[in-house]
């Protein structure tokens, strides 16, 4: 039996959220480690680190799945996907400066990246083609 | 060309730039060195200080209850005419230190007990006589390098570079910035005047500046403060994170003009040394007199050293190895 564009569309989808679920868990797991041994010196961005894939990443794509919407192209993928991991990097980045006990600005750039590329993936989603012409036929 | 048409090309792509780009801000940030030059030169400062005096500024609030003058007969029956020196002391007609070992809460405990002739022999070096980031030198390769006779650790200014926090030492100012509240640390700072007494300022409410202008010889920038007018500026319940966990630790106070003590406790050595909290090194200094105590850098950074020799045992809790830091604070010439 084939199985149909929607189907495939789904599971991948799915795939997608189950990877960023994953990421959540072991980005979670390393900070509570790298904290475990910084002598009780505890960082909001570390500690707080894996809420950009749970909350950015697997959310949205497991939201996707459950709607049944179409599954978004490799260049919008690939762009949010991009910028939620610029995010969690420079959270683990920035929690890391903290707990040493100092601070950088380079650590905004993985803020504005991440900012941009999730925006730009997202944007290239909903102004698709495809999804403009799904959104009219259900209107 | 053909690979970047790949899949997954553009992720690996975006994934070195990523890589390469957190290598670089983690070189930036711990290993690249970049020195910096004094904002204030001493003879800038000294010019100002020959007429202000001290802790009488409107924005300063001095919490030093020292008299203003040494007391020089009891400093006298300190020194001797000429070197004196054990393992554990050193006397001779200016300074005089002796440093004993106590036992409390499960460590050892060291405390050096300090009288000067002139306050000017308490003094701070950088390490490679040099103000910046990444610039880091064992205790005692600074010490040795100052002819020091007793140095600890200092406020390991170099994590705050850039960040923020008042830096002067030796009278010149290297960085007039308050501190960002983001960096892990107090805005109450410790300032040794020229006239040897110590008060502790606040960096919302005192500027670089009013402190130059007031003579202002040194500033350390770490915390917080244990000790004001004899009395425990923390408590089990005010203290957070590293402060209030045992560590190693290192302090330095005053009890009067010309009377200072260096204390510093091993830790993270098991059931050997547990470490102290600041609030225990609190009560042990107000148990020996001092009037004004303020928390140093810790952890495996504490390091006293004593007529060329280490006293205490660094140790980061993985190995016993002194670490680089930033600055010391030293007696010498």
């Amino acid at each position: 039996m084939s199985i149909s564009v929607t189907e495939r569309n789904q599971k991948s989808v799915r795939r997608i959220s189950y990877v960023w679920l994953i990421t959540a868990a072991a980005v979670a797991v390393a900070g509570r480690v790298y904290e475990h041994f910084s002598h009780e010196i505890y960082s909001f961005p570390m500690m707080y680190a894996f809420l950009y894939p749970l909350l950015a990443g697997a959310l949205p794509y497991q939201t996707l799945a459950l709607l049944e919407k179409r599954s978004p192209g490799r260049l919008s993928r690939g762009l949010y996907n991009a910028g939620v991991v610029s995010l969690t990097v420079g959270s683990v980045f920035d929690g890391v400066l903290e707990i040493y006990g100092t601070s950088n600005s380079l650590t905004s750039v993985y803020a504005v990246a991440g900012v941009i590329l999730m925006t730009a993936g997202l944007l290239l989603y909903l102004l698709s083609p495809h999804t403009r012409k799904k959104q009219s036929k259900d209107g | 060309m053909s690979f970047l048409k790949k899949p997954f090309a553009a992720g690996i792509l975006y994934a070195l730039i990523l890589l390469g780009f957190t290598a670089y801000a983690a070189l930036d940030t711990f290993v690249i060195p970049r020195t910096y030059s004094p904002i204030i030169s001493e003879s800038q400062s000294e010019s100002s200080a020959e007429t202000s005096s001290n802790a009488e500024s409107g924005e300063m609030s001095s919490e030093s209850n020292v008299s203003r003058e040494p007391d020089e007969s009891s400093l006298s029956e300190w020194f001797t005419e000429t070197v004196v020196q054990t393992d554990m002391t050193y006397s001779d007609p200016h300074i005089a230190i002796t440093i004993t070992k106590y036992r409390e809460y499960g460590t050892d405990i060291f405390l050096a007990d300090i009288r000067l002739s002139d306050p000017s022999y308490l003094k701070t070096a950088f390490a490679k006589d040099s103000f910046g980031q990444n610039i880091r030198a064992l205790t005692s390769t600074t010490a040795k390098a100052h002819n020091a006779l007793l140095a600890i650790n200092g406020d390991y200014y170099g994590a705050r570079v850039g960040s923020g926090g008042y830096v002067l030492r030796n009278g010149m100012l290297y960085q007039d910035r308050p501190m960002s509240s983001r960096v892990t640390g107090t805005l109450d700072d410790l300032v040794m005047w020229n006239d040897g007494s110590f008060s502790i300022i606040n960096e919302k409410t005192t500027t670089a500046d009013s402190l130059m202008k007031g003579g202002a010889r040194h500033l350390l920038s770490f915390g917080p403060t244990m000790l004001s007018n004899g009395q425990l500026t923390v408590s089990p319940e005010t203290l957070t994170g590293l402060s209030r966990s045992k560590n190693p630790r290192t302090a330095i106070g005053i009890v009067d003009i010309g009377h200072y003590v260096f204390a510093v406790a091993e830790g993270r050595q098991g059931n050997a040394n547990a470490g102290l909290t600041v609030y225990e090194m609190a009560l042990f200094l107000q148990s020996h007199g001092v009037t004004t105590a303020y928390n140093l850098d810790g952890g495996g950074s504490s390091t006293l050293y004593f007529n060329g020799q280490l006293i205490n045992h660094p140790t980061d809790g993985t190995s016993f190895k002194e670490r680089s830091v930033s600055d010391i604070v030293y007696i010498g010439y």
